[in-house]
C-alpha cells in the first residue's frame, strides 16, 4: 500500500483548517471534499483539481467539525460557538440549527443509515443523538459518572467527550474523551456498554473498521494508535510512531490500512497487518487536524482511493491511496 | 712428558722432575729446590705446573716461598724472575678478587694483589708485565681509567705487547668505545696471530656491538673452533642465533646454549637465557632455578638485572603481583641506568598499575617513554594512566600520538575515543569509527563495546538512524530481533491490556514454548537498553517496551529498566503505572536516587505535595546532596511551595523563595553550566520583581540551551517570554513564545498558546488574542478558562472600537457580532456552571454577561446610527449616481442636438454637483454632531436608575460600588486561579497592588473626564478596566502555574532520559578499561 501526492492547495483558508470530511457522491456529481477552519468558514472542494465548490459562512468562531450524510445531499458543521449548521451541499440552504445548551459540540458523525447524527458533547460528558428528518433530539447517552465522585468533584470535565464514531452496522457507538477513556454505547437501548482502557490522554478522533463492526482504532495525545475489540473490552494492540498527538485517524475502506494526522505535521499510513507505518508524509508544515479517506461508494474518480489531510498550515493535501 | 731438570748444586747432575708426577706436597719440591738453590724461573714453571692441575694451594705455596725477603736476599740480582713470580702472585689475586662475589673478601684479595705488584714495581719500575698486571688489576676492580692509563704505559713501550693491547681493548669495550676496542683486538691478533680464541671472542663481541652481526657470528664461529669448550663464544651465537627469532635460529641457539651449560653450568648469562627460553616455554619452575643459580653465581649488575626480570617476569604471568614487584624492583636496582636495560620499568609499571598505584607506575612507564618515545603500547599505558588520574588533557595527548605513532592501532584510537567521549562527541566518534574501520580492514569483528560507544555517540548527537544501525549490529542476532521485527502480532495483543501488563512473563513463556530461545547475554543487556532508549527517541514506543520487558524478564534486577518503563507510562498520563514501576525499582535498590526524583515528580503529579518533597529530601540525601538533579527538584519544590499558597502569606513566600535560592545557588556552585539551576535562580529573581538580572540569566541560559542539541529546555523561552512581557516589551514575548511553541511542544500546548494570548491582550491586539485563545480552545476543549478569556477579550475588541472616535459601519457590525459572541459564550458558560463542570463563579459570569448585554444595546444604537450613517452614504451616492446618469443622458442629448454649447453648460452641471456635494456635506457634519446626543440617550435608555440631578453623588456612589464589587472579584478570581490549574497563586504578585493602582487611577482619570464630559460612557470604559483587572490576574496565576509545571516536567524528564544512558555508557567504559587492562598485560 502506498500513498502518492495527488494535488496540495496553499491557504486554502484564512486560518487553519481543523476539519475535513468527504461527501459523498450523488447522482449528479462526484464527491466532494469539505472542509472547516478557524477562519469561521466551511468551504467546499471538488478533487482531485481541489476547485473550491463554494463557500459557507455563518459560523460563529472557529468551525471545529463537518460531517456529511451519506446520501451526500446533506452535510454539518459545528463551531466553537456550540451550533450545528445543517445544510443541503447543492445549495447551501440551512436546513436545520442545533443546539443543546449547555452541552458544547465537537464530533459529529451520521450513522450508516443517515437517520441519526451523533454530536459529541463536551463538558456534559455525553453523546447527543439528533432526527435527520425532524432535527429533534432523541437522545443523550451520558457516560456514567465513575462511582463515589460527588457531584462537586471535578472530574467531570475529564470526562469531556471530543470524538464519536458509528460501528460498521450502526448498532454501536463509541465517544472519546478528555480523560482517554473509550466509551461504547448500545444505540438501540441508549445503554452504556462499557469503557475500552488503553489511553490516559485525550482521545481527539477514533473509527470504526469499515469492514468489521468489532473494531475500533483509536488516536490518543499519548502518540499511539491502539486497535480495540469493541466488545471485548481488551485492546488488539498499540502502534507508536508519531512524535506528538495524534489527532486525527481514519480507516481505509478496504480495512487494511489507517491514515493518521498528527501534531508532529505527518500524516501516517499504516499496515494493518504488520501493525506498522508504512509510510510517513511530510507535506505539512504544521498540525495535521484532519485526514479523511473517500468512501468506497464513488467509482467516478480514476483508479485508487483518496486520502485528503488538512492542517494548522491553512493547506489541503490530496493524496493517492493504492 | 714434559719434564724440567733441576741442576744438583756443586755437581753435573740434575734432578729431572715430571711435571705430570709433581708430588702431593709442594714441601718436597720445595726443599729441592731451596736445597739446590734452583734457578727461580723453575720455580715459575713448577708453580705454574701445579695451577694448571688446579693445585692452587701447591701453587701459592711455591710462589709465596719463591717471593719471600730470604729469596730477595739470596737472588738479589735475579730481577726478572723474582717479578714474574710477583706477578703471578697479583694476577692469581686479582683473578680471586675479580671472581670473589662477598664485598670485603674482595677487597682483600684486590689489596693483597696490589701488594704484590707494587713489590713488583719496586723491582722495576720499567717491567711492562708488571703494568700490565696492574692494568688488569685496575679493570677487575672497574677502575677504567687508571687501567687505560697502565696498559698505555706499557703501549707506549711497545706497541705489540699482547696482553697490554687486550688489556686495552677491554677498557675500551668496557668504555662503549667499541671501534677502537676492535682496532686494539685486531692489532693484537696480528702481533700473535695464533693467541687463544679468547682474543677472537673480542672481535666478535665488538662487531656485534657496532652492530656487525655477520662478522661478529663468523668470529664467535672461530672462537669455537678454535675452543669448542669456549662458553663465551657459545653463548654469544647462541643469544645471536635467538634473537633471529625464528623456529631454527631458536633451535640452534638454544643447542649452543645447553653446549654451553653443559660445559660450565655457571654461567649467569646462559642461565638466563635459558630462563628466558623456559618463561616462553611456561616452565615456571625451571625458570626459577635457572634465575636464582644465575643470581648466585654473578655479581654483574645487568646480568643480575636480568636475572631478576626472569623471575619478576615468571611470578607477574603467574599473577602473583606483590612478588613481581618486588623482583621488577631488584631488577630496577641492579640496571640502574634505564636506557641499559628497560623492559624491568615496563614490568614493574604494569604490576603497579595492576595494584593500583598510578602515580609510580607513572613515573616508570615515564622511564619507557624516555627510551623508547615511539613505544606506541607505552604511549596507550601512560595515556590510561592520566586517564585513571583524571588528567584528560594530558591522556588526550598520549592517546593521540600513540594513534599519531601507530595509525593500524585499533585499540589505541578506540582508548582515545572513549577518553574523548566525554568532552568532544565529534572526535570521539571520529576516532571510534576509525577504529572499527582498522579492524574491519583486517577482517576482525568490532568489539560489542565498540559498536555501542559508536551508536551511543550517534544517539547523543541526533544521528540516530546511524545509531540504529550500529546498535544492530553490536547486537547482532537474538530474541530481540524477534520481537521488535518480525513482529509476532499474536504475542503481542494482551500484552497491554492491564496496568499489571509489564510484569507480564506470558509472553516470553509463550515465546519459549514455541521453540524461541529467550536469551539475553550480561554483557548485551546495556546495550539492549540503549538500544530500546533510541527506539523511544525514534517514537517506536511499542518495540522500547518490548525490549524493556526483555531485561526485566531476564534481569529483574535491572532498575533502569522500570524506570524507562515508568517514564513511558508517564509520558502516557499512565500515573498509576508509573508508580507501579517506580516502586519495583526502589525494590532493586531503596536508594536509587533516579527512582525516587521520579517518584517525587510522579508525586508531584498527583498533587501530593508532602509526599513528594519528602521523596526529594531523601533523593538528596541518597546522594549526599550532590545530585544535582533531587537538590534543583527540591529548589523547584520550594519554588512551588512559595506560589502555591491561597492566602498569600508573604512570610512564607519570602521564605520558600529564599531558600528555592539557596538550593538552586547550591546546585549552581557544584556545577557551574547547570543550565536548570541558572533557569531557577533566574525565576527566583523574576519573582521578586528583578526583572533585569533575571533577563540576563535567562537570556544567558537560552543562549546556552540554543546552542546545544541534546539540551531541551522549552522552559527557558517561556520564562524569558515572561521577562519581556513583564517588561513589556510585548513583539519579543510573542516571538519567544511563538518559536517555544513551534519548537518544542508542535505547537500542542495550551498554556504557552494562553501566554501568547495574553501578550496579544496587553499589546491591544484583541484579534490576535481571540484567535490564539480559539486555538487553545480546540486544543484544550475541557479547560473553560479559555473560554472566559477568549469572552474577555471579545468584549475587550468590543469596547475598544466603540471608544475609537472613527468607525466604520463594518466595524461596527463586526462588533456587534463579537458582543453577541461574547454574550453567547459567558451565557454558555453560565449555563455550565450549574453543572458544576467548571469552578467560575456564577455572579461574576452573570456580571460579564449584563455588562456585554448592556454593550451590546449600545452598540446596536451604534450599529444602527452607522448603519443608518452608511444608509445615507449609499443614498447619496445613489444621488450622485443618478445625477451623473442624468447628466449623461442630458449629454448624450446635448451631443446630439447642440453640439457647440457643450462646454458651457457642462461647467453649469459641474457647479451644480459641486454644490450639491457641499450640501451632503453639510447633512454629514449634522450627522457627526449627532453621536454624542444620542449616546447620551443610550444611556439613559441603557440605565434603569434613576438619573438624579446631583449627578456627583451618583457617581461617587457607582464609585464606591465598583471598589467593593472589584475586591469580591479578587477573590473570586482567586478560586478562578486554583480551579485552572488546582495550584496556587499569581507570581506576579507585585502586579496585583499595581493592576488595582491603575485601575483606581484610571477610575479618578474617568471621574474627572466625566466631569468634564458628562459622558456616560466613560462609566462604561471604566467598568471594562475592572473587567481587564480579573483577567489580567487570571492569566498571569495561569501562566505561573504553568511556568512551574513545565518547569519541572521537562525537567524531571530531562534529568531522567539524559541520566539513564550516559550511566549506562560509564559501566561500558569500566568494562573496556579492564579489558584494556588485561591486553596490557599480556604484553
Amino acid at each position: 500500500m502506498k500513498l502518492a501526492g495527488v494535488k496540495s492547495v496553499e491557504r486554502a483558508h484564512e486560518e487553519s483548517v481543523w476539519t475535513v470530511a468527504w461527501i459523498p457522491p450523488t447522482d449528479s456529481r462526484s464527491a466532494l471534499i469539505l472542509t472547516g477552519s478557524l477562519d469561521e468558514t466551511v468551504k467546499i472542494w471538488r478533487p482531485d483539481e481541489l476547485d473550491p465548490v463554494g463557500t459557507n459562512t455563518g459560523h460563529c468562531l472557529g468551525v471545529v467539525s463537518v460531517a456529511a450524510h451519506p446520501s451526500g445531499s446533506l452535510a454539518a458543521s459545528a463551531s466553537l460557538d456550540s451550533f450545528v449548521r445543517v445544510f443541503d451541499v447543492d445549495s447551501n440552504a440551512t436546513i436545520a440549527t442545533l443546539e443543546a445548551p449547555p452541552s458544547e459540540v465537537w464530533q459529529m458523525q451520521f450513522n450508516p443509515k443517515g437517520t441519526i447524527l451523533a454530536v459529541a458533547g463536551g463538558g456534559s460528558a455525553s453523546v447527543k443523538l439528533w432526527d435527520t428528518a425532524t432535527w429533534q433530539l432523541i437522545d443523550t447517552l451520558a457516560i456514567p459518572r465513575p462511582e463515589g465522585s460527588k457531584p462537586s468533584d471535578k472530574t467531570g470535565s475529564k470526562k469531556f467527550v471530543l470524538s464519536v464514531a458509528w460501528s460498521l452496522d450502526g448498532r454501536r457507538l463509541a465517544c472519546g474523551s478528555m480523560d482517554g477513556t473509550v466509551s461504547v454505547f448500545d444505540v438501540a437501548r441508549a445503554k452504556f456498554l462499557h469503557h475500552l482502557e488503553g489511553h490516559s490522554m485525550p482521545v481527539r478522533s477514533l473509527v470504526f473498521s469499515p469492514v468489521d463492526a468489532r473494531v475500533l482504532f483509536t488516536a490518543s495525545d499519548d502518540t499511539h494508535v491502539m486497535l480495540h475489540d469493541a466488545e471485548g473490552r481488551s485492546p488488539i494492540g498499540a502502534m507508536s510512531g508519531h512524535a506528538s498527538w495524534v489527532l486525527s485517524i481514519d480507516a481505509s475502506p478496504d480495512g487494511t490500512a489507517v491514515a493518521t494526522g498528527s501534531s508532529d505535521r505527518t500524516v501516517k499510513l499504516w499496515d494493518l497487518n504488520m501493525r506498522a507505518a508504512v509510510q510517513t508524509m511530510s507535506s505539512h508544515s504544521d498540525q495535521v487536524w484532519g485526514v479523511a479517506f473517500r468512501p468506497s461508494g464513488d467509482t467516478s474518480s480514476r483508479g485508487g482511493g483518496r486520502l485528503a489531510s488538512v492542517s494548522d498550515d491553512r493547506n489541503i493535501s490530496l493524496y493517492n491511496y493504492s | 712428558m714434559a719434564s724440567v731438570y733441576i741442576p744438583v748444586q756443586n755437581s753435573e747432575e740434575e734432578v729431572r722432575v715430571v711435571l705430570d708426577q709433581l708430588p702431593r706436597d709442594a714441601s718436597d719440591i720445595l726443599d729441592i729446590l731451596k736445597a739446590e738453590q734452583a734457578p727461580l724461573d723453575l720455580w715459575l714453571i713448577i708453580a705454574r705446573e701445579y695451577f694448571k692441575q688446579g693445585k692452587v694451594e701447591q701453587f701459592k705455596q711455591i710462589l709465596e716461598e719463591g717471593s719471600s725477603p730470604e729469596i730477595d736476599e739470596y737472588y738479589g740480582d735475579v730481577r726478572y724472575e723474582r717479578i714474574a713470580i710477583l706477578n703471578a702472585l697479583g694476577a692469581y689475586h686479582s683473578y680471586l678478587g675479580k671472581i670473589e662475589t662477598k664485598q670485603r673478601e674482595k677487597e682483600e684479595q684486590f689489596i693483597l694483589a696490589t701488594q704484590y705488584y707494587n713489590k713488583a714495581s719496586r723491582i722495576d719500575m720499567h717491567e711492562p708485565s708488571t703494568w700490565v698486571g696492574k692494568g688488569q688489576l685496575l679493570l677487575a676492580k672497574g677502575d677504567l681509567e687508571q687501567a687505560f692509563s697502565a696498559f698505555k704505559i706499557v703501549l707506549d713501550g711497545d706497541r705489540t705487547n699482547v696482553p697490554a693491547l687486550l688489556g686495552q681493548g677491554c677498557v675500551e669495550f668496557n668504555r662503549g668505545r667499541y671501534s677502537q676496542a676492535l682496532d686494539l683486538y685486531k692489532r693484537a691478533l696480528r702481533v700473535y696471530p695464533n693467541c687463544p680464541g679468547a682474543v677472537r671472542l673480542g672481535i666478535g663481541l665488538c662487531r656485534y656491538k657496532m652492530g656487525q652481526f655477520d662478522k661478529a657470528l663468523m668470529a664467535f664461529q672461530r672462537v669455537v673452533q678454535l675452543d669448542p669448550e669456549n662458553v663465551e663464544a657459545l653463548v654469544a651465537m647462541a643469544v645471536m642465533d635467538l634473537h633471529t627469532s625464528q623456529g631454527p635460529g631458536v633451535r640452534r641457539g638454544m643447542e649452543y646454549m645447553q653446549r654451553a651449560f653443559e660445559i660450565y653450568p655457571y654461567c649467569a648469562m646462559s642461565l638466563n637465557y635459558l630462563a628466558n627460553h623456559f618463561f616462553y616455554t611456561g616452565q615456571h619452575f625451571l625458570v626459577e632455578q635457572l634465575t636464582e643459580t644465575a643470581l648466585a653465581v654473578t655479581n654483574h649488575g645487568p646480568t643480575k638485572a636480568h636475572s631478576f626480570y626472569n623471575l619478576a617476569r615468571s611470578y607477574h604471568s603467574k599473577g602473583d603481583y606483590e612478588k613481581a614487584g618486588l623482583y621488577y624492583m631488584a631488577s630496577v636496582k641492579e640496571s640502574s641506568k634505564p636506557k641499559d636495560f628497560i623492559l624491568p620499568y615496563y614490568g614493574l609499571g604494569q604490576v603497579q598499575l595492576k595494584l593500583g598505584d598510578y602515580r609510580s607506575s607513572l613515573s616508570n612507564f615515564e622511564k619507557v617513554l624516555e627510551v623508547h618515545p615511539e613505544n606506541s603500547e607505552t604511549l596507550k599505558v601512560i595515556g590510561h594512566i592520566h586517564a585513571q588520574l583524571g588528567q584528560t588533557e594530558k591522556a588526550l595527548d598520549f592517546l593521540r600520538k600513540a594513534t599519531k605513532v601507530d595509525p593500524r592501532d585499533a585499540q589505541a584510537f578506540q582508548d582515545l575515543g572513549e577518553l574523548l567521549i566525554s568532552s568532544d562527541t565529534g572526535a570521539a566518534l571520529d576516532a571510534l569509527k576509525n577504529a572499527r574501520g582498522i579492524l574491519s580492514k583486517s577482517n576482525e569483528q568490532p568489539s560489542v563495546e565498540l559498536l555501542n560507544d559508536i551508536a551511543v555517540l550517534h544517539f547523543d548527537r541526533g544521528e540516530l538512524e546511524l545509531a540504529e544501525r550500529s546498535f544492530r549490529e553490536a547486537l547482532g542476532d537474538g530474541i530481540w530481533k524477534t520481537l521488535i521485527d518480525s513482529r509476532p502480532g499474536s504475542y503481542a495483543i494482551s500484552s497491554t491490556a492491564s496496568v499489571h501488563w509489564y510484569k507480564d512473563k506470558q509472553l516470553f513463556h509463550q515465546l519459549e514454548k514455541d521453540g524461541f530461545l529467550v536469551e539475553l547475554p550480561w554483557r548485551k543487556v546495556s546495550i539492549l537498553f540503549n538500544f530500546a532508549r533510541l527506539l523511544e527517541e525514534l517514537h517506536k514506543t511499542q518495540d522500547a517496551v518490548m525490549l524493556y520487558r526483555l531485561i526485566i524478564y531476564k534481569y529483574s534486577e535491572y532498575a533502569d529498566a522500570y524506570l524507562r518503563l515508568a517514564a513511558i507510562a508517564k509520558a502516557q498520563n499512565k500515573i498509576h503505572s508509573s508508580m507501579e514501576m517506580v516502586s519495583d525499582a526502589l525494590k532493586v535498590n531503596e536508594k536509587c536516587p533516579t527512582a525516587l526524583a521520579m517518584l517525587g515528580s510522579l508525586e508531584l503529579k498527583k498533587d501530593d505535595w508532602v509526599k513528594a518533597k519528602e521523596t526529594f529530601r531523601a533523593a538528596s540525601e541518597a546522594t549526599d546532596g550532590k545530585d544535582s538533579y533531587a537538590t534543583l527538584s527540591l529548589g523547584n519544590w520550594n519554588y512551588f511551595a512559595a506560589l502555591r499558597n491561597e492566602k498569600r502569606a508573604p512570610k512564607l513566600e519570602a521564605t520558600h523563595l529564599e531558600k528555592a535560592k539557596e538550593l538552586y545557588s547550591k546546585v549552581l556552585a557544584q556545577h557551574h553550566a547547570n543550565l536548570y539551576a541558572a533557569n531557577g535562580a533566574g525565576l527566583v529573581f523574576a519573582e521578586k520583581g528583578q526583572f533585569d538580572v533575571a533577563k540576563e540569566i535567562f537570556t544567558q541560559v537560552h543562549e546556552a540551551a540554543s546552542g546545544s542539541i541534546s539540551v531541551q529546555m522549552p522552559d527557558v523561552w517561556i520564562n524569558l517570554g515572561h521577562v519581556y512581557f513583564a517588561l513589556g516589551n510585548y513583539s519579543l514575548a510573542v516571538k519567544l513564545y511563538q518559536n517555544c511553541l513551534r519548537n518544542f511542544f508542535y505547537n500542542t500546548d495550551a498554556q504557552v498558546l494562553l501566554y501568547l494570548a495574553r501578550t496579544h491582550y496587553e499589546a491591544e491586539q484583541w484579534q490576535d488574542c481571540k484567535k490564539t485563545l480559539l486555538k487553545a480552545i480546540h486544543l484544550t476543549p475541557s479547560n473553560y478558562s479559555l473560554r472566559f478569556n477568549a469572552g474577555v477579550s471579545m468584549q475587550k475588541f468590543s469596547a475598544s472600537t466603540l471608544q475609537k472616535e472613527k468607525r466604520t459601519a463594518d466595524e461596527v457590525r463586526r462588533t456587534v457580532s463579537e458582543l453577541t459572541n461574547a454574550v453567547r459564550v459567558f451565557s454558555q458558560l453560565s449555563a455550565a456552571s450549574n453543572l458544576r463542570i467548571h469552578g467560575f463563579d456564577e455572579k461574576k459570569i452573570e456580571t460579564h454577561v449584563g455588562y456585554c448585554k448592556h454593550l451590546l444595546e449600545a452598540a446596536k444604537v451604534h450599529c444602527e446610527a452607522a448603519e443608518r450613517e452608511e444608509h445615507q452614504n449609499r443614498q447619496r451616492q445613489e444621488l450622485a449616481r443618478q445625477v451623473t446618469v442624468a447628466e449623461d443622458a442630458r449629454r448624450k442629448a446635448e451631443e446630439q442636438r447642440k453640439l457647440q454649447l457643450e462646454r458651457r453648460k457642462q461647467e453649469d452641471e459641474l457647479k451644480r454637483v459641486m454644490q450639491q456635494e457641499q450640501h451632503f456635506e453639510r447633512i454629514k457634519e449634522q450627522w457627526k454632531s449627532n453621536p454624542s446626543g444620542s449616546k447620551r440617550k443610550d444611556r439613559l435608555h441603557a440605565d434603569d436608575e434613576d438619573v438624579s440631578h446631583d449627578k456627583r453623588r451618583r457617581k461617587g456612589g457607582k464609585r464606591r460600588k465598583k471598589d467593593k464589587s472589584s475586591k469580591s472579584r479578587y477573590e473570586i478570581l482567586e478560586e478562578e486561579a486554583d480551579m485552572i490549574d488546582d495550584h496556587e497563586e499569581g507570581e506576579y504578585d507585585e502586579t496585583n497592588p499595581s493592576y488595582q493602582e491603575n485601575l483606581q487611577h484610571e477610575e479618578r482619570e474617568n471621574v474627572q473626564d466625566a466631569e468634564g464630559n458628562n459622558s456616560p460612557e466613560l462609566f462604561v470604559a471604566a467598568g471594562l478596566e475592572d473587567s481587564d483587572a480579573d483577567e489580567e490576574t487570571a492569566a498571569p496565576s495561569a501562566s505561573a502555574t504553568r511556568r512551574r509545571r513545565a518547569w519541572s516536567e521537562s525537567d524531571e524528564e530531562e534529568g531522567q532520559v539524559k541520566s539513564s544512558p550516559v550511566r549506562e555508557k560509564s559501566t561500558e567504559n569500566q568494562v573496556e578499561r579492564e579489558e584494556g587492562e588485561r591486553t596490557n598485560d599480556e604484553d
